[in-house]
C-alpha cells in the first residue's frame, strides 16, 4: 500500500517509538483494504506544513471530509473553507498553468439551507478563486436527495469536487460510508458541509469544525474601524482524523495565490502520547 | 339528464337513453322537462370537467394516430391518413375505436371521411358508424344544414328561405348565396366537400420520431417498462442515426388499459442516441415519480417519442476533454431527470451593476455549451477594481434593525440581524450602486458596506436611500443585509 509513504514527519514531531509507527502503517493498510480511501489517490496539501503533516501530506482526494460550521451563523466561514479546498483541488491552473486541467465542482444543497444561509453567488465565487463556469449547483428538496445526488456526482470521474450542504441531521454511518466509497471509486473530493455541529458517527476521513476569526488588521491599533477588512481568516479545528493527530489552527485564505497561510502557531489539542486522543479532550 | 344555462334559461344540454324515450331532448327548458316528468334527476353541467374528459379521451386516442385535435364540446378529430393499415384498414380501426370507447361506458359515433367537415357532419348527424370516402356529396346531401358547423343564426336564416338540407344548396348559384349569407358559409361547404383544404391543428405537436409497442398482455412492472423503453430506444436509434439526429427531449407515453395515459418527459443536455443512456434517464424519472405512476391493471401500449431532436455529431473517441464533458452532461441529465430540470443549474453573469441581477442560475441542461459571460465579468472586476463580493447571497435582502451609525449616512457601528446584535469592528465602503437612469429597477440608490463584527463574521450590508433625501420628502432609508463573506 502506498499509504505509509505519504506520512513522513508525524512520528518525528511527536517523538513516538517505532512501534506506534508500525501500528499506524498497519492501520492504513487495513483502511485501504476496506475501500474507504482510494489507495492510489493523491493528497491535497493545504499549503501549511503543520496541518499537512498532521494529515499525512494533505487531505486524501478520493475521500469524504466533513466540514461543520461552529455555529449556524458561521456557515459562510465553513463555506469559505470548503470552497478554498475546492479551488485548490479543481483549479490548480489558476496558480499559473493553463486552464486545461480544471475540473468541475458540484455544489449540492438543501433548499432550506439555501434560503437560510444564502445561495452561491457567482461574482463572489469568482473573486474567491472558483471559476463560476465550472460550477454546477443543485438544489435538493430533501436531505436524502442531497445524499443521493452527492453519491451520483462522487462516482463521476469528470467531477473534481462535490460539496454537499445539509442542514438536517440524521446522516448515519451507512450513508457516510456510501459516500466515502463513492468518493474513492470516482477519485473525487467529497466535502460534506454541515451547518450545525453534530457528533454523529461518520465514515468521513476527517471532520473539521470551522468558525470565523477576526481578520488581522484589527490588532494593529489606531482607528480600528478605518482599517478595513483583511483577508478571510478562519478558526479551523480538526476534530476527527483517521490518519493521525488532531489540532486547531487559525488559517488565512489567500485567494490570489490560492493557498492557506498560518497566522498563529498551531495549538495541538492531542496529547503527545497517543495517536487518538480521548473524545472528551476533543469535544 | 344534464342541464346548463344558455342565455337566461336553464336548458337540457344532455339526456340519457331513458330520458330520450320519455320524449325529452336537448334544448328543452329544464322547467318544462320538470313539469312533464317531475321525478327526473337533473344534474347541473360542469364544462370544465367535460373539457378535462375530452382531453383525457383525446390522450387515449393518441394510440391510433399522433395527429389529432379536440373538437369541443364533444368531438375528437383523428387524422388517420397513413396509420390505418396498422390496424387492418380504416373500418377495422373505427370498429376497434368504437368497441373500446363503448367498453369504457361511453356512447360514441364515428365517421371516416376525406374532410374534417364531412366527417364531423356524418358523425354528428348521419347514420351511426357511417363511412364515406370520395362520396362526400352523397353523404352530405340528406343531412341538415346545421351539420356544416354553421352558426345558429345562419342556419335559422337559411331555414327562413326554405333551405333545410345540404342537398338543397349544393346546386344553387354561389354568388347570391355568398352575398346573402356570407363567404364563411360557402367556405364551410367547400371544406366539407374537400374543395378547399382544411388543416387539422394538432392538439400536441407531432414528434419527429416515434416508436411504439403494443402488448397483448398488459405490463405493470417497472423493470418491464424500462426494458420496453430500451427496446423502443433501440428502434429510435436507427431512425435518428439515419438522419444524423440525436434526442434532446423525450417523452414516454404509457397507455393504461382503463384509458388513462401517463406521460413522462425527460430532457438531455446534449443530443443522445444511445439506448442505454435513454434508459438511464427514465430510470431516474420513474424513481422520482415513484407511486405517481400507478399501473392499475397494466399498460397495453407504450410509445417513446423524441419531442426535440438536434443534429448529433457521430461519437468521437479519445480527446480527454470531450470525454469529461460528455460525462458531466450525463451526470447533469441524471440529476435533472430525478430532481427536476430547474434544480440543476449553472450560474451565468449578466451585465448589470445591481447585485441581484449580476448573476442568475439557469438550468444546466440549457446552458451546457452556452457562453456564460464570466470572462467578461472577470475583466470588468479587475479593471474596475470591484470590491469583493460575498460568497453567499440572499435572494431577498433581509432587513436589519437597531442600526446605529456615527454619522447619518455613514457606516453602521452595530446592527441587529435575526435577533442577534452584531458589533461592527471593521468596515469598508460605501460602494454606491444605483439603478440605470432609464428605469426604476433596483429602487433607490444603495450604499453597500463590507463589515466585520467582533466574532469575525463578515457581511455585506446596504442602506437603501439617503438621510439627506428625507428633507425632500423621500421615505427614511432602510438597512438590509444582502450577503455573507467567508
Amino acid at each position: 500500500m502506498a499509504a505509509p509513504a505519504r506520512r513522513p514527519s508525524v512520528s518525528s514531531s511527536a517523538g513516538m517509538p517505532a512501534a506506534l509507527d508500525r501500528l499506524r502503517r498497519e492501520l492504513c493498510a487495513a483502511e485501504a483494504a476496506t475501500g474507504l480511501t482510494s489507495a492510489g489517490g493523491a493528497a491535497l496539501a493545504l499549503g501549511i506544513p503543520a496541518i499537512d503533516g498532521v494529515l499525512g501530506g494533505g487531505l486524501s482526494c478520493g475521500a469524504l471530509h466533513e466540514i461543520v460550521a461552529a455555529h449556524e451563523t458561521e456557515t459562510a466561514a465553513a463555506t469559505g473553507f470548503a470552497l478554498a479546498l475546492a479551488a485548490r483541488r479543481a483549479f490548480p491552473s489558476c496558480r499559473g498553468l493553463a486552464r486545461i486541467a480544471e475540473k468541475n465542482v458540484l455544489w449540492i444543497a438543501e433548499d432550506l439551507s439555501l434560503a437560510e444561509n444564502g445561495a452561491p453567488y457567482g461574482p463572489g465565487l469568482d473573486g474567491a478563486g472558483i471559476a463560476p463556469e465550472r460550477l454546477i449547483t443543485v438544489a435538493a428538496g430533501r436531505g436524502r436527495d442531497v445524499l443521493w445526488a452527492m453519491e451520483e456526482a462522487l462516482r463521476c470521474r469528470a467531477v473534481g469536487v462535490v460539496i454537499g450542504e445539509m442542514r438536517s441531521r440524521g446522516i448515519d454511518q451507512v450513508m457516510t460510508r456510501r459516500l466515502a466509497l463513492a468518493a474513492a471509486a470516482g477519485d473525487t473530493l467529497g466535502l460534506l458541509l454541515r451547518t450545525t455541529p453534530h457528533d454523529e458517527p461518520s465514515a468521513a476521513a476527517t471532520r473539521w469544525i470551522i468558525g470565523a476569526a477576526p481578520s488581522f488588521l484589527r490588532s494593529q491599533g489606531g482607528d480600528e474601524r478605518a482599517q478595513g477588512l483583511g483577508p478571510p481568516r478562519l478558526a479551523a479545528r480538526l476534530v476527527r482524523n483517521r490518519r493521525g493527530h488532531l489540532g486547531a489552527w487559525i488559517v488565512e485564505w489567500n485567494s490570489v495565490e490560492q493557498r492557506f497561510e498560518l497566522t498563529t502557531h498551531s495549538e495541538p489539542v492531542a496529547g503527545a502520547a497517543c495517536d487518538r486522543p480521548h473524545r472528551a479532550a476533543v469535544a | 339528464m344534464v342541464f346548463g344555462k344558455r342565455g337566461n334559461l336553464d336548458l337540457l344540454v344532455a339526456v340519457d337513453a331513458g330520458a330520450e324515450q320519455l320524449g325529452l331532448a336537448t334544448g328543452l327548458a329544464l322547467a318544462q322537462a320538470r313539469a312533464m316528468h317531475p321525478t327526473l334527476t337533473a344534474v347541473p353541467e360542469d364544462q370544465a370537467a367535460d373539457a378535462r374528459l375530452l382531453d383525457a379521451m383525446a390522450d387515449w386516442c393518441q394510440r391510433y394516430t399522433p395527429l389529432l385535435a379536440t373538437d369541443p364540446p364533444d368531438g375528437i378529430l383523428l387524422d388517420i391518413g397513413g396509420c390505418a393499415h396498422l390496424f387492418g384498414g380504416e373500418e377495422k380501426l373505427r370498429d376497434d375505436l368504437l368497441a373500446r370507447v363503448t367498453g369504457f361506458g361511453f356512447s360514441a359515433r364515428a365517421a371516416i371521411a376525406a374532410s374534417i367537415g364531412a366527417a364531423s357532419a356524418a358523425a354528428r348527424f348521419g347514420a351511426a358508424a357511417a363511412t364515406a370516402t370520395d362520396h362526400e356529396r352523397d353523404l352530405l346531401a340528406p343531412l341538415p344544414l346545421a351539420a356544416l358547423r354553421l352558426s345558429s343564426d345562419t342556419v335559422a336564416a337559411l331555414a327562413r328561405v326554405g333551405l333545410k338540407r345540404i342537398g338543397d344548396i349544393l346546386d344553387l348559384p354561389r354568388a347570391p348565396l355568398a352575398a346573402r349569407f356570407g363567404a364563411e358559409f360557402l367556405r364551410m361547404l367547400d371544406r366539407a366537400l374537400t374543395r378547399e383544404h382544411e388543416p387539422l391543428t394538432p392538439r400536441l405537436p407531432v414528434a419527429p420520431y416515434i416508436a411504439e409497442k403494443n402488448f397483448h398482455e398488459p405490463i405493470a412492472r417497472e423493470a418491464d417498462v424500462l426494458a420496453t423503453v430500451e427496446r423502443l430506444a433501440m428502434r429510435l436509434k436507427t431512425a435518428l442515426a439515419a438522419r444524423g439526429d440525436g434526442a434532446r427531449r423525450l417523452e414516454l407515453a404509457l397507455f393504461r388499459t382503463d384509458g388513462a395515459v401517463k406521460r413522462i418527459a425527460a430532457g438531455t443536455s446534449r443530443p443522445v442516441r444511445d439506448p442505454q443512456a435513454i434508459r438511464a434517464l427514465f430510470v431516474e424519472r420513474l424513481a422520482a415519480l415513484g407511486d405517481e405512476i400507478d399501473p392499475g391493471f397494466g399498460f397495453d401500449l407504450a410509445r417513446l417519442s423524441v419531442l426535440t431532436a438536434e443534429p448529433c455529431p457521430d461519437e468521437q473517441i479519445g480527446f480527454g476533454g470531450h470525454e469529461d464533458q460528455a460525462e458531466i452532461d450525463r451526470l447533469v441529465d441524471r440529476l435533472s431527470a430525478r430532481l427536476g430540470r430547474r434544480r440543476v443549474s449553472r450560474l451565468i453573469a449578466h451585465d448589470s451593476h445591481i447585485p441581484e441581477f449580476a448573476a442568475a442560475a439557469l438550468p444546466a441542461q440549457a446552458t451546457a455549451r452556452a457562453e456564460l459571460g464570466w470572462e467578461a465579468f472577470r475583466r470588468f472586476r479587475i479593471q474596475a477594481e470591484l470590491s469583493p463580493r460575498p460568497l453567499r447571497f440572499l435572494a431577498r435582502p433581509e432587513p436589519i434593525e437597531d442600526v446605529f451609525a456615527l454619522v447619518p449616512d455613514g457606516p453602521p457601528v452595530r446592527f441587529r440581524w435575526r435577533r442577534a446584535l452584531h458589533e461592527v469592528i471593521a468596515v469598508e465602503g460605501p460602494e454606491r450602486i444605483e439603478g440605470a437612469w432609464w428605469n426604476e429597477e433596483g429602487g433607490p440608490a444603495r450604499d453597500y458596506f463590507r463589515v466585520e463584527d467582533k466574532a469575525g463574521l463578515r457581511f455585506w450590508l446596504f442602506r437603501a436611500g439617503l438621510y439627506r433625501d428625507m428633507a425632500r420628502g423621500q421615505p427614511p432609508p432602510r438597512w438590509f443585509l444582502h450577503g455573507m463573506y467567508a
